[in-house]
């Protein structure tokens, strides 16, 4: 049983309790509160650097404290406040950074309100509880004998054939039925490998598809995808040791995840507006005219300074295109301010969370549109790394891992 | 209607948790009791309880003092060695509250005796500038 | 005998205190034991449910945190029923019901915008301060019959 620590403040309160023990249940872990006196509590500033007027927080701090004392407390840790509270999110990212520095504990952090399930909190349960249980898995650095692997994506499913830590072929195509969808990407990339499916020795999922597409093809590994992509990454980057960070910008949802030897230390996984993703991307370039391919070379040619652009909201941002447009802006000034605007949410809501070392490896297909991994390294002001394959990235990582689970 | 009491005894009190407990059991009413590091629950129906808390309190007016709690003892929602350990954070509050219990005791004590309150003492006045300015300049002279 | 909101309303010394005079303590164990004995409820550890932070939207905006609103669930009603208070202000050991500061802010301020008899003290560090404490309550709780 892995054992989650909750360091947190409001979750009783906001009736989200429930969920949060529903989903560490559901993959296998038990939240635990780490035991603490009276006077950690009220001394919480001598040993933690600062103590606030919420008790709940001051006790959070305390707790952290002991379990970076005594890290066999827990395996990882779970860090969450309420949304909207300025308080608990200071203590949020100040609890998460002093774990970080000063353990080896794998963190999350979360905001929540009335409205989180368990559902939505599933994923990064199921993260953090692989990032504990799964170390030596994930240590793992080569992919051995003739593996696959499919990455169910919400807006395309993708997958890649592996061999003896080479990648021999590829498939990918846009996500319309699950099933129908991850059967033509392993096809494709199966034919460009000159490989029959009966030759696989083991096929790992990930994605939102992941345990239907997993059922389907019988996987051996059906893992989600912020373990998975992150090993992607540092194996394409050739980062395996130290540290990393690896941004992904999703068709739904985007991921940050700060990486210490090809395993996740924290993460973040966010995207409440589609403001913030490939599909704002998206429908620029449909707007443009543009093809996808086409958006991020017109970007790199642009300046985003040019061009008011707001896409924290879909509507908000498409508003604001189609006014820029009308006034006579010029279309890779516009191409390059929607780059701008979803890599500065990113910044804004992810990044902050996360501890950002270098390298910055930025994956998923929307790193190929030029113009955003190059508006991150603006905003950064650090290079940022698109590897080769860095829309395959996840099917990348479950073949990878899933070759471990075949050994012995 | 079931009601849980919290029944705590000032530090500085010749009562203990076990005596009150012992008071409790003695009494035969139909209650269910749980001694705590800082003092007893009991449980049971309203007007047994009540009755109990007087019969309580009498061993020492001063030195002991009643809550309602709103879990009954050892609710397994609660308790700790079922949700992961940690104390429930009622626990922090009872224990800051018992180190002042013993001031209160005294004070309920001197009241019911009738004695003079003392004058509160007066407030502090922040120090003038002029005062401020000859610290500086003695310290750096 | 008279409802009296206590604050901190988990403080066992001053629910104390308001039932020794013979008075009724608003409490915030009266509403948790309300909330854990509802049959069918499954919430743990408060039974506190999704449905109790917008109960709360009556004392909070929608855009105060979900911790206030559903602690304002259990303090706004008690604040709502009490016919005097009795708050003490500079509580250092506040957690769970009253572990958010923001909360006790707000029920601090509906409180005393509420019109009612109250007193405000602050918790006794020496025996003169602990006197003078008990004797101002229980003037004031003397008062109130």
């Amino acid at each position: 049983m892995i054992r989650i620590a909750q360091l947190s403040c409001g979750a009783e309160y906001s009736g989200v309790q429930r969920e949060l023990e529903k989903a560490a249940e559901a993959v296998g872990a038990r939240l635990i509160f780490p035991e603490v006196a009276l006077d950690d509590v009220l001394n919480v500033e001598s040993r933690f650097g600062i103590e606030v007027p919420s008790g709940d927080l001051n006790l959070a701090m305390a707790r952290a404290t002991r379990l970076v004392e005594n890290p066999d407390l827990a395996d990882a840790v779970f860090v969450c406040t309420c949304f909207r509270c300025a308080e608990g999110a200071i203590v949020r990212g100040e609890v998460r950074r002093f774990i970080h520095s000063h353990s080896r504990l794998p963190v999350l952090t979360y905001s929540f309100t009335e409205r989180t399930t368990s559902d939505t909190l599933l994923t990064r349960m199921e993260a953090l509880v692989t990032t504990a249980k799964m170390k030596g898995l994930l240590a793992r650095e080569k992919q051995t004998g003739l593996t696959a692997g499919i990455d169910s994506g919400s807006t395309t499913t993708k997958a890649v054939i592996m061999r003896d830590n080479e990648i021999i072929g590829t498939g990918w195509v846009p996500t319309t039925e699950v099933l129908k969808s991850a059967d033509a990407a392993l096809e494709a990339a199966l034919t460009e490998a000159k490989v029959k499916r009966e030759e696989l020795e083991g096929i790992g999922t990930t994605g939102y598809g992941r345990f239907l597409v997993g059922k389907h093809v019988n996987a051996r590994l059906m893992q989600e995808e912020i373990t998975v992509n992150s090993k992607g990454a540092v194996f394409l980057a050739d980062a395996q040791r130290g540290a990393a960070t690896v941004i992904d910008i999703g068709g739904m949802d985007n991921k940050a995840i700060s990486v210490q030897d090809g395993i996740p230390g924290g993460f973040t996984m966010g995207g409440i507006c589609a403001g913030a993703s490939g599909r704002f991307l998206e429908l620029t370039a449909r707007r443009l005219g543009v093809n996808i391919t086409e958006l991020g070379k017109l970007a790199l040619k642009g300046f985003h300074e040019n061009v008011t652009m707001n896409s924290y909201c879909i509507v908000f941002g498409t508003q604001s295109l189609v006014n820029s447009l009308s006034k006579g802006s010029r279309p890779e000034d516009v191409a390059m301010a929607a780059c701008h605007s979803v890599a500065e949410q990113v910044f804004e809501q992810q990044l902050q969370e996360v501890e950002v070392k270098q390298p910055v490896i930025m994956v998923g297909g929307t790193s190929l549109i030029e113009g955003l991994p190059k508006a991150m390294e603006n905003l950064l002001g650090l290079p940022v790394i698109v590897p080769r394959y860095a829309q395959y990235i996840g099917a990348v990582g479950a073949a990878l891992l899933v070759s471990g689970l075949l050994e012995g | 209607m079931r009601i849980t009491k919290y029944i705590i005894t000032s530090p500085e009190s010749n009562i203990l948790p076990s005596d009150v407990a012992m008071k409790i059991y003695g009494s035969g009413k139909d209650v269910r009791v749980k001694e705590t590091c800082f003092g007893v629950m009991v449980d049971g129906e309203e007007d047994v309880v009540d009755s109990l808390i007087k019969e309580v309190r009498a061993m020492d007016p001063h030195g002991i003092f009643i809550k309602s709690r709103g879990f009954p003892p050892g609710d397994p929602r609660r308790c700790r060695s079922r949700r992961g350990g940690g104390p429930r954070p009622g626990y922090f509050m009872m224990e800051c509250e018992s180190k002042a219990m013993p001031l209160v005791s005294r004070a309920l004590a001197c009241e019911e005796r009738g004695e003079s309150v003392p004058e509160a003492a007066p407030q502090k006045a922040p120090i003038s500038t002029e005062k401020l300015i000859e610290f500086i300049k003695d310290e750096f002279s | 005998m008279v409802k009296v909101i206590v604050f901190p309303p988990t403080s066992t010394i001053l629910a104390d205190m308001v039932e020794r005079m013979g008075h009724t303590p608003l409490v915030m164990s009266g509403e948790i034991r309300k909330k854990v004995n509802t049959p069918s409820l499954e919430s743990p550890p408060l039974n506190i449910t999704p449905e109790d932070p917008k109960k709360g939207l009556r004392y909070a905006a929608v855009d105060v945190p979900s911790g206030i609103r559903g602690r304002m669930s259990m303090i706004g009603p008690m604040i709502d029923e009490a016919e005097a208070a009795l708050v003490v202000k500079d509580g250092n050991c506040l957690v769970g019901c009253t572990g958010c500061a923001r909360t006790n802010e707000l029920a601090r301020l509906l409180i005393k915008v509420k019109g009612i008899p109250q007193i405000e003290l602050k918790y006794p560090t020496s025996d003169a301060e602990a006197r003078r404490f008990v004797h101002d309550i229980r003037t004031f709780l003397e008062g109130l019959r």
